[in-house]
C-alpha cells in the first residue's frame, strides 16, 4: 500500500515538472528568449496606440496579399 | 558668461550661443532640427517622453547616396523573398542608445506604406524587415531610418551566425532537460541516502530506482547526444577525446544500474549518469556561449564596397556589377560615392576620406593623374577615372579576402586541458580494461569484475578535469569584464597568458589620436575670438586641438564672410574687409607671407591682414598611464614592438617617451600583417593592440588582438580583446588576469590529477564503496570550483 503510495507520487511529480520543462523547451524553440531586453521594454511601453498599430500592420499586410499582381 | 542648455533632440548640453534657436527650441545642429521637424510631422513627437534623460548623438551626415540599395546586384545579394511574396532583408541599425530608438524606428517603418513587418532585436541592433517591393523601395525605407538620425547598412544573415544561434539554442534545450532531471534525481537521492544508513525496504529502493532509470534515461541519450556524437566521430578517427570517456562511463553505468534494478541487487548509479552530463555539458556550453563568429565581422566588411559603379561605354552611361568591370574601363564617381576599384583619375578633383586605409581622419586632397583607392568616399569629389585593377584585385577586395583567410585561419594554440584530457581518457579506459581482465583472471567472478572496472570510470569522474578550464576562466572573465576588459571567447585567456610579444599601434592607440598644443608663442597680442570664429569652422584636428587649448568663456563667435576650407593647408576667411588665414607653413606661404618650419610635431600659423600673429605647436602625445604601463608589460618578460604608419621622426619621439625600444614605421597595412606573420615564423605568440582599420589585417593575423574602445567598428570587431576604459594600465591589466587565471587552470588540472591518482588505485583494487564514490566525485568538483575563486583575490574592486 504504503510504496504504492510512493509510486505514484513520484510519477505524478515528475509527469508534471516534465511539462513545465517541455513548455520551456517550446519556448525556446520558438525564439521567445532570443532577445533578453525585448520583453522588459515590450513591458514599459505598452499601450493601446502599439495594439493598434499591430493590428494595422496586419491588415496592410492582408490587402497587400490579395493584389492581383504578385511578383513570383 | 553663458548656461548650458540641452539641445531638444539629442539632449547633449551646449553653451547657449552656438545653440540654433527655433521657436521655444533650441538645436545643437541642422541634424538635429530636422530630425526634430520629422518627427512633429509624422506624429512621433511621443518618441521624446519615451526617450526620458537619455542622450543620443546627433545624426552625422550621410555621405553616401541611399539609391545604390536598388540596384539588381544588391537585390540579389542581400535581399531575399519570402513565402508569401514579400521581400525581406535584414539590416544593422547604427545609433540606437536605447529602447526609445528601437521604439522610433520600428514606428517610423510601421508607418510606411508598404512595409508589413518590423522586427529590431533590442539586444544587437539587427533588425529584419518585411516589405512589399512594389510598393516601397529598399532605398526608401534606408533613407527613412536616415531620416530619424540612425544608419542602416545591410548584412548577410548568413549561415554561419544562424548556425552558431542553432547550436547555442540546442544547448539551451539539453541543458534544460539535463538540470530537471538532475534537481529531480536529488530528491530521489536523499531518500537513497536515508534509507542507506537508516535501513529502507527493499519494495522502496525498487521504486525509487525505476524513477531513477525514468529520470536519467532521456539526460543520457538527449542531453548527452552531443557527448555520444563526438565518441562516434571519435571512433571513426580512431582518436580518445573527452567525449569518449564521459560518453563510455556514462554509458556503462547506465547499463550496470539497469542491470542492478532489474535483478534487485546492490546499488544503482542513476545519479552518477545525470551528475557527469550536466556537469560536462554545463561547461561545454560555457564555451560555446562565448565563441564570436566569423560571419559577423565580415558582414560590417563589406558594407564597405559598393556592389556596382557606374561605366561609361560608347559615350553612355551604363550601370554595372562591379565584378563585369575590366582594366582600363572609365567610370564615373560621384559625390558621396565609395571607389569600389582601384584607378587613376582622369579628370575633376576633389576631397577624398581615406580614414579606412590610414586610420588618419585628415581628408586628402586628389586631383588628375592620382590614384584612386577602392575603400575610400570622395567627400566632394565629381570625377571620371579609368580603372587600373579589376574589383577582385583591388586594393579593399584584397584586405577583405586576405581578412577572410586570416580570421579562418587564425591561429589557435591548443588549450592544454583539452590536450591533457586526449591522454588521461585513453589512460582511464586502458586501466579500466586492465582491472577487468585482471579481476576476471584472479576471481573469475564476472559481476564482480565487470563493477569494479565500472567503478575506475565512475571514479576517474571527468567532471573536476572538465570544470578545471571553464570555471577559472569564467572567474577570469568576469573579474576582467568589471575592469572594463572584454574577451570575447574564454579560451583567449589562456592564449594571453602563453604571449611573449605585444605590438602596438602608434595613432589612437600609445597616443590619443588627437593633437595637443605644447608650445604657443604669441609674437602680437590679438584678440582670441578671431581664431576661435575661424577655427570653429573647420573639422580638422588640429584645427579642434588649438580650439580647445584656447578656449574660456569670454571667447564671442564673430560672423565670417567667404570661408575656404583649403585641404591639407589650412582655413581662410574675411571679416571686416580683412583676411584672416590659419594652416601650416604652405598656407602661409600661398597668401604670401613667408614663414619657415621648424617643429617636429604639427604647426599651426594664424595670420590676421597679411601679419603673422601667432604660432601653435601641437603634438598627439601619448596617453599619460602608457609609460608606466609599457613598463610593467616589460616586467612580464613581453617584448614590445611599436608599429606605425607615420614617419620615422614622430615615432621615434612617441617611442622614447613611453620607452619602447623596437619600432618600424611608414608601414602600409599589408606590410603591418606580414611584419606579424614573420613574427610568427619565429615562434613567437603576438598580442598585437590597434584601433583604426589599417589594422585590421594585422590584428587579424596576430594570436590575439586588441582593441581600444574608441576604435573604429571594424576594429572592434575583428579583435578577441576590447578595452573598453580605453586605457593603457588595463591592456597590462588584462595581461595580468590571463597570466593569474591561467596558473589557476594548471592548479586545478594538478589537483584533479592528484585526486584521480589516490583514488583510481584504490577503486582497481575494489576498496571504493558507492557512496565514498559519489562523495568524493562532490568534493574534487567543489575543490576545483573553490580554487578558482582565489583568482578575485588581490582585485578587489
Amino acid at each position: 500500500m504504503s510504496s504504492w503510495v510512493i509510486a505514484m507520487m513520484l510519477g505524478v511529480s515528475v509527469f508534471l515538472g516534465s511539462i513545465a520543462v517541455v513548455a520551456l523547451m517550446w519556448a525556446i524553440k520558438k525564439g521567445q528568449f532570443d532577445d533578453e531586453e525585448k520583453f522588459l521594454n515590450a513591458v514599459k511601453f505598452d499601450n493601446e496606440e502599439d495594439l493598434n498599430d499591430a493590428a494595422n500592420l496586419e491588415r496592410k499586410k492582408e490587402k497587400l496579399k490579395k493584389k492581383e499582381y504578385r511578383p513570383e | 558668461m553663458s548656461d548650458k542648455i540641452a539641445c531638444t533632440h539629442c539632449h547633449l548640453e551646449f553653451s547657449k550661443d552656438v545653440m540654433i534657436k527655433d521657436g521655444e527650441h533650441y538645436f545643437c545642429c541642422n541634424g538635429c532640427q530636422g530630425v526634430f521637424h520629422l518627427l512633429s510631422d509624422e506624429g512621433l513627437d511621443s518618441f521624446y517622453d519615451k526617450l526620458g534623460d537619455n542622450k543620443l548623438a546627433p545624426p552625422s551626415d550621410q555621405f553616401e547616396d541611399a539609391s545604390n540599395f536598388d540596384s539588381p546586384a544588391f537585390y540579389e545579394r542581400f535581399v531575399s523573398v519570402n513565402k508569401e511574396g514579400f521581400s525581406e532583408v535584414s539590416l544593422i541599425i547604427e545609433g540606437i542608445h536605447c529602447a526609445a530608438c528601437v521604439w522610433l524606428n520600428e514606428k517610423a517603418l510601421t508607418n510606411m506604406d508598404g512595409v508589413v513587418a518590423t522586427n529590431i532585436n533590442y539586444t544587437n541592433n539587427k533588425a529584419k524587415i518585411i516589405w512589399d517591393d512594389d510598393t516601397v523601395k529598399l532605398s526608401k525605407i534606408i533613407e527613412m531610418i536616415r531620416a530619424i538620425g540612425y544608419n542602416a547598412y545591410p548584412y548577410d544573415a548568413s549561415l554561419q551566425e544562424e548556425k552558431a544561434d542553432k547550436e547555442r539554442k540546442e544547448y539551451y534545450l539539453r541543458i534544460a532537460v539535463a538540470v530537471f532531471a538532475t534537481m529531480n534525481m536529488m530528491t530521489i537521492m536523499v531518500a537513497q541516502y536515508a534509507g542507506y544508513f537508516t535501513g529502507i525496504t527493499p519494495e522502496i529502493k525498487h521504486i525509487l530506482n525505476i524513477g531513477e532509470w525514468v529520470l536519467s534515461t532521456p539526460v543520457l541519450f538527449y542531453s548527452g547526444w552531443p557527448f555520444i556524437r563526438g565518441t562516434y566521430y571519435g571512433i571513426k578517427t580512431k582518436t580518445v577525446n573527452m567525449d569518449t570517456l564521459v560518453a563510455t562511463g556514462a554509458f556503462l553505468t547506465y547499463i550496470y544500474s539497469i542491470y542492478i534494478t532489474l535483478t534487485r541487487s546492490g546499488e544503482a548509479y542513476f545519479d552518477s549518469v545525470t551528475m557527469i552530463i550536466t556537469f560536462v555539458l554545463v561547461g561545454k556550453f560555457l564555451e560555446v556561449l562565448s565563441k564570436k563568429s566569423v560571419a559577423d565581422t565580415l558582414d560590417v566588411m563589406n558594407k564597405h564596397l559598393p556592389t556596382d559603379v557606374q561605366v561609361v561605354e560608347n559615350e553612355k552611361v551604363v550601370t554595372k556589377n562591379v565584378n563585369d568591370v575590366d582594366v582600363g574601363d572609365i567610370l564615373l564617381l560621384s559625390v558621396g560615392e565609395r571607389v569600389a576599384i582601384d584607378g587613376e583619375l582622369l579628370s575633376g578633383s576633389g576631397t577624398f576620406d581615406e580614414s579606412s586605409l590610414t586610420g588618419e581622419s585628415e581628408p586628402i586632397f586628389k586631383t588628375v593623374g592620382d590614384q584612386l583607392i577602392s575603400g575610400t568616399v570622395s567627400i566632394d569629389a565629381d570625377v571620371k577615372y579609368k580603372t587600373t585593377k579589376d574589383f577582385a584585385h583591388s586594393t579593399m577586395s584584397n584586405i577583405v579576402s586576405l581578412l577572410e583567410n586570416a580570421m579562418n585561419n587564425k591561429p589557435r594554440i591548443q588549450q592544454l586541458a583539452n590536450k591533457l584530457s586526449e591522454y588521461f581518457s585513453s589512460v582511464i579506459l586502458g586501466l579500466a580494461f586492465l582491472t577487468f581482465f585482471a579481476w576476471l583472471f584472479y576471481s573469475s567472478n564476472f559481476e564482480q569484475s565487470f563493477m569494479i572496472a565500472i567503478s575506475v570510470i565512475v571514479i576517474a569522474c571527468p567532471c573536476a578535469l572538465a570544470l578545471a578550464t571553464p570555471v577559472a576562466t569564467l572567474v577570469g572573465l568576469s573579474i576582467a569584464s568589471k575592469r572594463g576588459i572584454l574577451f570575447k571567447e574564454a579560451a583567449l585567456l589562456e592564449t594571453m597568458a602563453k604571449a611573449n610579444v605585444l605590438v602596438l599601434d602608434k595613432t589612437g592607440t600609445i597616443t590619443r589620436g588627437r593633437p595637443k598644443v605644447i608650445d604657443e608663442k604669441i609674437f602680437t597680442a590679438f584678440d582670441k575670438s578671431l581664431l576661435y570664429s575661424l577655427l570653429l569652422n573647420s573639422k580638422h584636428p588640429i584645427s579642434k586641438g588649438i580650439a580647445e587649448y584656447i578656449y574660456d568663456d569670454t571667447l564671442e563667435c564673430f560672423a565670417l564672410e567667404s570661408l575656404h576650407n583649403i585641404p591639407a593647408q589650412g582655413i581662410t576667411a574675411m571679416y571686416n574687409g580683412k583676411m584672416l588665414a590659419g594652416g601650416n607653413a604652405l598656407l602661409m606661404q600661398t597668401i604670401g607671407i613667408n614663414v619657415t618650419s621648424s617643429s617636429e610635431g604639427s604647426e599651426f600659423f594664424f595670420a590676421y591682414d597679411g601679419e603673422i600673429l601667432a604660432e601653435y605647436e601641437l603634438f598627439d602625445t601619448p596617453r599619460e598611464d602608457a609609460k608606466e604601463a609599457i613598463k610593467n608589460i616589460k616586467k612580464l618578460g613581453i617584448e614590445i614592438i611599436m608599429l606605425t604608419g607615420d614617419h620615422q621622426r614622430s615615432a621615434k619621439k612617441v617611442a622614447n617617451l613611453v620607452g619602447i625600444e623596437k619600432f618600424q614605421y611608414d608601414m602600409t597595412p599589408e606590410g603591418k600583417a606580414k611584419y606579424i606573420e614573420n613574427l610568427h615564423k619565429e615562434g613567437k605568440t603576438i598580442v598585437m593592440a590597434g584601433d583604426g582599420i589599417n589594422d585590421i589585417l594585422a590584428l587579424a593575423n596576430s594570436d590575439i588582438a586588441i582593441a581600444m574602445g574608441n576604435g573604429s567598428d571594424i576594429a572592434i570587431e575583428v579583435s578577441d580583446v576590447v578595452l573598453l576604459n580605453d586605457t593603457f594600465s588595463s591592456l597590462y591589466d588584462s595581461f595580468k588576469i590571463s597570466k593569474r587565471t591561467f596558473l589557476m587552470i594548471k592548479e586545478n588540472l594538478a589537483l584533479s590529477f592528484v585526486y584521480n591518482a589516490i583514488t583510481i588505485p584504490l577503486a582497481m583494487m575494489g576498496y571504493i564503496i558507492p557512496l565514498i564514490a559519489a562523495l568524493s566525485m562532490s568534493v574534487s568538483s567543489l575543490l576545483v570550483v573553490g580554487n578558482s575563486m582565489r583568482i578575485k583575490f588581490g582585485y578587489k574592486d
